[in-house]
């Protein structure tokens, strides 16, 4: 056990607090991802059920894993460190346990809106005006408590982890308005063409300026941590910090190369997908030189490895999205299951996996307890790694069969029957990450409520 | 009229970004990148480290094995790609 001397940490509640909002939506939300997967074996499975339908279950379980399970696993560990990394306390843990509490009824009056039928019909933009106000008071809350607690600081210097959770926070509150048209209640949405450009504008900086800066921020707090060596650089990881909000913002577009939006936007996006390069690799060559010669070390703590694989998986989804936005390659995988393989190995595999790597590191400290099973939580990584790596090989694959069969002008329904037995193997991978986001629910309870092993 | 919109968001996004820059180099957040480093390592009392196993170099390898195969298919992907465009290029 890590015995601190520093500032006593209370036990955090409002950490607490997070972590279980994310352990339960993660378990929900891939319930819901397997039922969208069994209609894509059979789509009448579950038909006349109106509220199962595919068309609702399918942004439910996206707005799940996006605001259910990653999002809030990332602030767990943000209400951690910050304040860590500050060396003072978290502003109001009671701000925090009421923050997660509104947070989760936010998430429930969404699931329960959209499986009803309301919908404003936008991907990642779906939840109604309502929702939306809520979502963006609870980022508010979060405001408040991260930037008072980094007020308080005795610390002058700011981690980069802090900048990143900060940026993240700030940033996806006000695109999130932006991106949502809250000025326009009733509808949602821009008019034409500039909707679109607006709507992928905001779709973007869902997995750019808030996914990734905050897994950003919790790889760069646990990878030293884990490792006990400094960061290689932090210097580097400030001009790491800046180049992502310079790159990123612009290249929402890059969804919309198929679509007649003007030239330049197109061109900006793409050269701006290509030149992410740059802020990835920084953030990569930091991250490994810190791990250098402690991979080993990395493997055997629960929490470094979850990290540590989102890290590599990061790698992966960065350049293949700098490929999927040129144009050649887009001809082929657009607008088929590559783009969900990609997205999966986003959110899931790089975002997913650094929210568990990041809880599971906070959990003994922010509950003063100790990890309930090492065994199952070591069990949960091999479930999710393997899920994550056979859903990207799978969806690879259906996509490029679909890809090559349009381009050379094959009709859709007779691509079905080549790809069908694929969308069986998806449900079968899919039960190993099931039962992964099952099990870390249970380890996640037994830590916090049922703990054997905690002192008295 | 959707523009203005943008173009506020746009110029409160520049200017509040140009302004934090700012705090950030007059609060001296550029300097000292030295202790930076070592910020998140403050308070821990020398601990025994996780000890390795060989479970855990497999677990490594098994890592850097997905690594490959996904390095080697997307070389595989690119070069298809190309290949496929030129040829329907002419
Ligand atoms: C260098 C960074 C990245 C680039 C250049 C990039 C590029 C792209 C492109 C071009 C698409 C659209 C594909 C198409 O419709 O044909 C896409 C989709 C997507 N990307 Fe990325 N990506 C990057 C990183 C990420 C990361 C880090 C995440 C997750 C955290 C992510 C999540 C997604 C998702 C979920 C979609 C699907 C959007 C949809 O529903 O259509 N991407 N990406
Ligand atoms: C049991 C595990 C899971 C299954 C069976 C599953 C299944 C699915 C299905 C069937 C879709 C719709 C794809 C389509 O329309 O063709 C989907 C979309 C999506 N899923 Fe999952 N999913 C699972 C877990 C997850 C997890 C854990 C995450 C993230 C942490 C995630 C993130 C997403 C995203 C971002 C999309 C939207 C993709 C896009 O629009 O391109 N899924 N999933």
């Amino acid at each position: 056990m890590e015995i601190d001397t520093g500032m006593e940490q209370e036990i955090n509640k409002a950490a607490i607090a997070f972590s279980l909002t994310s352990a339960l939506w993660f378990a929900l939300a891939t319930s819901m991802g397997m039922v969208a997967a069994g209609y894509l074996i059979a789509p009448d499975f579950m038909a006349n059920i109106g509220w199962l339908q595919f068309g609702r279950i399918r942004p439910i379980h996206v707005n799940l894993v996006l605001f259910g399970f990653v999002t809030p696993g990332l602030l767990a560990a943000a209400f951690y460190y910050v304040p860590k990394l500050g060396r003072t306390q978290l502003f109001s843990q009671k701000l925090g346990v009421y923050n997660a509490i509104l947070w989760n009824i936010t998430i429930a009056i969404g699931v329960v809106t959209l499986s009803a039928g309301y919908t404003q019909g936008r991907e990642y933009a779906e939840l109604i005006w309502p929702v939306d106000m809520l979502i963006v008071i609870n980022f508010a809350l979060v405001i408040v408590n991260l930037v008072m607690t980094v007020r308080s600081r005795k610390e002058p210097i700011l981690y980069v982890s802090i900048w990143y959770a900060l940026a993240a926070v700030v940033l996806t509150a006000t695109t999130y308005c932006l991106g949502n048209v809250i000025w326009k209640p009733s509808s949602g949405a821009l008019v034409g063409i500039q909707d679109a450009i607006l709507l992928w504008f905001y779709g973007h900086n869902i997995f750019g300026l808030l996914l990734t800066p905050l897994s950003l921020g919790v790889a760069y707090y646990v990878i030293p941590k884990v490792t006990r060596n400094p960061l290689y650089s932090h210097s580097l990881s400030l001009v790491g910090f800046w180049g992502l909000l310079v790159v990123y913002t612009h290249i929402g577009t890059h969804h919309l190369l198929q679509v007649p939006v003007p030239t330049w936007l197109k061109v900006i996006s793409i050269v701006d997908s290509v030149a992410m390069v740059i802020p990835v690799m920084v953030f990569l060559i930091n991250i490994w030189y810190t791990v250098k010669g402690k991979v080993g070390e990395i493997h055997a703590d629960v929490a470094g490895k979850f990290v540590f694989a989102g890290t590599i998986f990061y790698f992966f989804v960065n350049i293949q999205g700098s490929m999927m936005a040129l144009p050649q390659v887009q001809r082929v995988t657009h607008f088929n299951n590559w783009v969900v393989g990609h997205a999966h190995l986003g959110v899931l595999a790089f975002a997913g996996m650094t929210a568990l790597g990041g809880m599971y590191y906070v959990l003994p400290k922010i509950s003063g307890k100790p990890l309930y099973s090492h065994f199952l939580a070591d069990l949960q990584y091999w479930l999710v790694l393997i899920g994550s790596g056979g859903f990207t090989v799978v969806l690879t694959i259906v996509g490029l069969i679909q890809g090559n069969a349009w381009l050379n002008g094959e009709t859709v329904y007779r691509v079905l029957p080549a790809i069908q037995i694929y969308y069986v193997l998806r449900v079968a991978i899919g039960f190993l990450i099931l039962s992964g986001a099952y099990i870390g629910l249970y380890n996640i309870v037994r830590t916090i409520f049922f703990n054997p092993g905690a002192k008295a | 009229m959707y523009f203005p919109y943008f173009i506020a968001y746009m110029t409160a996004g520049f200017i509040i970004s140009i302004l934090v820059f700012l705090w950030a180099l007059k609060t001296g957040q550029f300097k000292d990148q030295q202790r930076a480093r070592f910020l998140p390592l403050y308070g821990d009392v020398e601990s025994e480290p996780a000890r390795t196993s060989r479970l855990n170099r497999i677990g490594a390898y098994v890592l850097f094995g997905i690594v490959c195969s996904g390095l080697l298919a997307s070389a595989v992907f690119v070069l298809f790609v190309l290949i496929k465009s030129s040829a329907m290029n002419g």
